[in-house]
C-alpha cells in the first residue's frame, strides 16, 4: 500500500466495516433466538398449550414457572431437572395413556417422586436439560436411563433384603446364588456358602474317567429329539448347575486323568446280607418292588426323573438334588450303596438326609436304579481312555485351578485361586468406557454388555474363562437386573443410612434334637426361625399348631395334607425314638409366643356348638370352596378330614382370628368372625377325626408344585 | 470481490448458528420395544404368543393375583390343577372381559373387599378387605383391566389428540 493512501478511508473499507457490523448484529440476534428455541423451553410452552386444552387448566398450571425446575437432594448427590419437561408427573388427571409424553403422570409407586427425584430409580443424567443428554449415553455421561424392564435393579441398590414388589430382582439374586456365581465372582449381598459344587476329593471312587469326560464336555444329559426339555410343564433350556466349559481334547484328557485318581476316602463296600440277595435276586418282582420303594420314599421330592409322553420330555420331581434319569449308568454300584446308607460320610455339607435302610430296601432300590435308571448310549461318544499317565495327571491338576474348577469344587490339598473372576459387586455403577466390548457389534451400554457377556462370554472377550450357560430370556433378564442392582457401596453416607439390610436368621438347636435334625436334614426343606429351605411348611410355630401325637405319627408315616402337592415329605424310615425326640422338641420349644397349645380347653365344646360351627362352615362362610372334608370341597387349602386329630384348638382359634399373624404369607383371607363363631367352628373342626390314610397322590394331578407349600 | 465477501458472511452466519450447539454425540435411538419400557408383562391368556406389557401397578396386581386369586379365577395354576372346576357357580376367569368389563372399578373393589355374600353373590368368594390393602386390591383390578379379552375400554372422555411439541 502506497504511503499517501495510509489513513485514508476508502469505499472498500467502508463496505467491509458495514458487512462486519451486519454480521455482528446477526450473531447478537441469533443468540436470544437460540435461547428461545432451547429444547426445554419448547416443552414448557408446549405444556402450557397442552394445559389450555384440558378442562382442569388451572390446577395443571398452578405450580408452573417458566424456568428450569429441579429436585435437589444434597445428602444423596442428586440434582434432577427432569421435572423441567416432565411437568405432569404428580397430576392425577394426566395418568391416562392418551396423555403425550413428557407430560404424563408418574404411575403410583411406594415412593413420592417429588421427595426422591427421578435418577435414583431411572438413572440417566439428572442435571441435563436436553432430551438426549438426560436419557442417553453421551461422551460426557455414560450412564443412560435404565430401560423400565430392568428398573427393579434400582430398588435393589437400597433394598438389599428382597421385596415382594420386585419379583424379577429377587429371582435374579436367587439364580445368581443357585448357579454358584459366587464361586468366581464377588457379588454384593450374596455370601459364599460352605459348599458350592460337590467336593471331588474322592470322585474317583464314584464315577469312571469316561463319565467325567462326557460330563465335562456336555453336562446336559436329558433332552428330547428336538433338544428340548420341559421342567414342571414349562419348556426350558434345562440349566444344570454345572455349566459348559470350552475345553480342548488335551484339556479334557488331562482333567479326567486327574479327577479319576482322586480317592481321598477309600470306598469300603457294604455287603448286603446274602440271605436278602438270595431271597430277592431271582424274584421277578424285584425291580418293580424297588421302583415302588423309590416312589414311596419320595425321592422325587428332591430328585427329578425325565418322563417322555407323546414325544415330549418332562422332568418330574424336585431340583434340590441332581436329576437321576441316567444315574445307574453314572455311579459305581458299591459307591451307591455306601452313599445311600450314609451320605455325609462321602460328602460333608450334603443336603441329602440319612434314611433308615433295611438291607431288603437297599437291595431293591439299588437294583431298580442299576436296571431302570440307565442309558446304554450315555458314553458312546467318549473316546477310549487309557490308564492316566503321570504327565496327564500333573497337567490336569494345574488345569483344575487355572480353569476355575477349584473355585467351586474342593479337592483335598488344593488351593483355589483367590478372586478367580472379576469383582462384580459394583458392576451396576460401571461406565461403558470401563467395559471391554471387543469386536462385538452391540450398543455400547452396560445392559447390552451384561447380556452379551452372559449369553456368550467370548463374544466380548475372546480370552474369557467364563463357562457357557444356556439362559432362557426370563432368567437372563432377572440376572441382568440383579447385577445392575449391585452398585458397590452406596454413594454417600446419607444414602447408606437408608440401605435396608438383609435379615440375618439364626437357628441353633442343641441337644438330642439337634443330632436328629442334622441327620435328617430337616432344614433342607423346612424353615425354622427364618433359617432353612422353603419347599415345605415353615415349622417355626409347629408346636403351637400340631398335636404331639399327630407329629409322631406323621414323622413315621408322612402323608401330604394338600391334595395338589406332589413334592411330599420323604418317608425317612424314622425310628420311634427319633420321631419322639423331634415331636417333643417341636411341641415344647417351637411355639408361637401368643399361641399356647394347651391354652384352649377342648372340654368346653358342646355338640350344639359343633352343629352351629358346621352350619357356619358349610352355609354362611362356605369354607368348602377351598377345603375338603370327606371327599367334597376345594383343593386350595389343606384337607380337614383329620383336623381334630391334627390341630390344637388354640391354633384353630388363633388362625380363624387372624391367619396372617401366624403365617404372614398364607393365602387364607382374614375374616371378620365373631368370637362365638370362632368357638363354634373350632368345636366343629375338633370333631373331625380320621386315621391317617393315603390321600390322592401326586401323580393323580400331574405336575409338581411347591407354590402352596409355604403356608401348609 | 463482493461475491467473496458475501460468501464469507454466509459462512460466519452458519458458524454462529451452530456455534451454540456445543459438542454433543447423539447416541443410538432408544429401542421401541414396548416390553423393554414395561415393568413386567403377562402372556395374553387367549394367545400365549402375545405379551401384554404391564406398568408398576398392574405388575403388583399380577403378583397379588398369582398368590391369592389364581386358584379359582384361572384354569391353570402354579400348582397345575385349578380349583375352578370344583365350584358352583363357576367363578369368572380373570380375563373374561365379556363379564368383567361391564363392572365398574368401584363394584370390583367392593366385591373383593367385602366378599360375594355382601353383594348378593356366592359366599364362596371370601372377603379380602382384611387381608389385602385397598391399594393391593386396586392393583388387582388394574391387572384385570390390562389382560381383559375383549379389551377393556375405560369409561369417560376419549383420549386427547394433542401431541407434545
Amino acid at each position: 500500500m502506497p504511503a499517501e493512501e495510509m489513513g485514508k478511508v476508502t469505499d472498500r473499507m467502508r463496505f467491509v466495516f458495514a458487512v462486519s457490523s451486519l454480521i455482528f448484529l446477526a450473531v447478537l440476534a441469533i443468540s436470544p433466538f437460540k435461547d428461545y428455541r432451547r429444547e426445554w423451553k419448547q416443552y414448557k410452552r408446549s405444556y402450557l398449550r397442552f394445559a389450555q386444552s384440558r378442562p382442569d387448566t388451572k390446577r395443571l398450571t398452578a405450580d408452573y414457572n417458566p424456568n428450569i425446575d429441579q429436585i435437589w437432594l444434597p445428602g444423596m448427590n442428586v440434582v434432577d431437572r427432569c421435572t423441567t419437561c416432565h411437568l405432569g408427573i404428580t397430576q392425577a388427571s394426566l395418568a391416562d395413556k392418551s396423555v403425550p409424553q413428557p407430560f404424563r403422570a408418574h404411575p403410583p409407586i411406594p415412593h413420592n417422586v417429588r421427595e426422591w427425584g427421578c435418577t435414583i430409580c431411572h438413572r440417566g443424567q439428572g442435571p441435563a436439560t436436553e432430551v438426549a443428554e438426560a436419557h442417553e449415553s453421551t461422551l460426557a455421561w455414560e450412564q443412560p436411563a435404565l430401560p423400565t424392564h430392568f428398573i427393579q435393579a434400582s430398588c435393589g441398590t437400597c433394598h438389599q433384603a428382597d421385596l415382594p414388589q420386585t419379583p424379577q430382582l429377587a429371582k435374579g439374586r436367587l439364580v445368581l446364588a443357585e448357579l454358584n456365581c459366587i464361586g468366581c465372582h464377588r457379588l454384593q449381598g450374596i455370601e459364599r456358602p460352605a459348599m458350592l459344587g460337590p467336593d471331588l476329593s474322592s470322585i474317583g471312587t464314584k464315577v469312571s474317567r469316561e463319565w467325567i469326560y462326557k460330563w465335562l464336555k456336555e453336562p446336559r444329559t436329558i433332552v428330547d429329539k428336538d433338544g428340548n426339555v420341559t421342567v414342571n410343564g414349562v419348556e426350558t433350556e434345562e440349566e444344570p448347575r454345572m455349566p459348559k466349559f470350552r475345553l480342548s481334547e488335551t484339556e479334557l484328557r488331562a482333567l479326567t486323568a486327574y479327577l479319576s485318581v482322586q480317592k481321598a476316602k477309600l470306598l469300603v463296600p457294604y455287603k448286603i446280607s446274602p440271605a436278602v440277595v438270595v431271597a430277592w435276586s431271582k424274584n421277578p418282582e424285584l425291580i418293580s418292588q424297588g421302583e415302588l420303594r423309590f416312589r414311596q420314599m419320595f425321592c422325587s421330592t428332591c430328585h427329578s426323573l425325565a418322563v417322555t409322553r407323546a414325544g415330549e420330555t418332562k422332568l418330574i420331581g424336585g431340583d434340590i438334588g441332581p436329576e437321576l434319569t441316567k444315574v445307574g449308568s453314572k455311579v459305581n454300584p458299591d459307591w451307591l450303596i455306601s452313599w445311600l446308607r450314609d451320605p455325609e460320610a462321602y460328602l460333608p455339607h450334603t443336603r441329602m438326609p440319612k434314611y433308615g435302610w433295611s438291607d431288603e430296601d437297599l437291595y431293591k432300590v439299588t437294583q431298580y436304579i442299576a436296571t431302570k435308571l440307565v442309558d446304554s448310549d450315555l458314553l458312546t461318544n467318549v473316546p477310549k481312555l487309557d490308564p492316566p499317565s503321570d504327565e496327564e495327571i500333573q497337567t490336569g491338576r494345574r488345569l483344575f485351578t487355572e480353569k476355575g474348577c477349584a473355585s467351586c469344587h474342593a479337592i483335598e490339598g488344593l488351593n483355589p485361586q483367590k478372586d478367580f473372576g472379576p469383582d462384580l459387586s459394583a458392576l451396576g455403577g460401571k461406565n461403558a468406557s470401563d467395559l471391554e466390548f471387543g469386536t462385538a457389534k452391540i450398543p455400547h451400554n452396560l445392559v447390552s454388555y451384561i447380556q452379551a457377556k452372559l449369553q456368550d462370554p467370548v463374544s466380548v472377550n475372546p480370552a474369557a474363562r467364563m463357562p457357557q450357560y444356556n439362559w432362557n430370556q426370563a432368567d437372563l433378564d432377572a440376572v441382568t437386573t440383579a447385577l445392575l442392582s449391585m452398585n458397590g457401596a452406596p454413594p454417600t453416607s446419607a444414602l447408606q443410612n437408608l440401605v435396608v439390610p438383609r435379615k440375618e436368621a439364626a437357628f441353633h438347636p442343641t441337644g438330642s434334637f439337634a443330632e436328629v435334625y442334622e441327620r435328617y436334614k430337616c432344614y433342607t426343606c423346612h424353615k425354622f426361625n427364618g433359617y432353612g429351605g422353603n419347599l415345605a411348611p415353615d415349622l417355626t410355630y409347629e408346636g403351637s399348631r400340631a398335636q404331639r401325637q399327630w407329629l409322631v405319627e406323621f414323622l413315621k408315616s408322612p402323608q401330604t395334607l394338600r391334595p395338589t402337592l406332589i413334592l411330599r415329605m420323604p418317608q425317612l424310615n424314622m425310628s420311634d425314638k427319633d420321631a419322639a425326640t423331634l415331636a417333643d422338641y417341636l411341641s415344647m420349644v417351637i411355639q408361637h409366643p401368643a399361641v399356647n397349645p394347651a391354652g384352649t380347653d377342648a372340654r368346653q365344646f358342646t355338640p350344639a356348638m359343633a352343629t352351629l360351627g358346621k352350619q357356619l362352615y358349610e352355609v354362611k362362610y362356605q369354607c368348602q370352596s377351598c377345603h375338603t372334608i370327606g371327599g367334597t370341597g376345594g383343593y386350595v387349602g389343606p384337607n380337614l378330614n383329620n383336623a381334630g386329630g391334627w390341630l390344637t384348638p388354640a391354633w384353630i382359634e388363633a388362625w380363624l382370628k387372624n391367619p396372617q399373624a401366624l403365617v404372614p404369607d398364607t393365602i387364607e383371607p382374614r375374616r371378620n368372625f365373631t368370637d362365638d363363631e370362632i368357638k363354634a367352628m373350632t368345636a366343629y373342626l375338633m370333631t373331625l377325626r380320621a386315621g391317617i390314610k393315603p390321600q390322592k397322590t401326586a401323580s393323580d394331578f400331574g405336575l409338581p408344585n411347591s407354590a402352596l407349600g409355604a403356608g401348609r | 470481490m463482493r461475491v467473496r465477501n458475501l460468501a464469507g458472511f454466509a459462512a460466519l452466519v452458519v458458524i454462529a448458528l451452530y456455534g451454540g450447539s456445543g459438542c454433543r454425540k447423539h447416541a443410538e435411538a432408544a429401542k421401541a420395544d414396548p416390553l423393554l419400557a414395561a415393568y413386567d408383562s403377562e402372556p395374553d391368556w387367549t394367545d400365549s404368543t402375545k405379551m401384554i406389557p404391564l406398568g408398576y401397578q398392574q405388575a403388583q396386581g399380577k403378583r397379588v393375583f398369582y398368590q391369592y386369586c389364581v386358584w379359582c379365577h384361572a384354569d391353570a395354576t402354579p400348582a397345575g390343577p385349578s380349583n375352578r372346576s370344583n365350584l358352583t357357580p363357576v367363578p369368572p376367569l380373570l380375563n373374561d372381559g365379556a363379564t368383567l368389563n361391564a363392572e365398574s372399578d368401584e363394584y370390583m373393589q367392593n366385591i373383593i373387599t367385602l366378599g360375594g355374600s355382601a353383594l348378593g353373590k356366592s359366599a364362596m368368594m371370601p372377603p379380602y378387605g382384611r387381608t389385602l390393602s385397598a391399594e393391593e386390591i386396586r392393583s388387582v383390578i388394574a391387572f384385570t383391566r390390562a389382560i381383559a379379552q375383549p379389551p377393556y375400554q375405560p369409561p369417560g372422555r376419549p383420549g386427547s389428540q394433542y401431541s407434545a411439541k
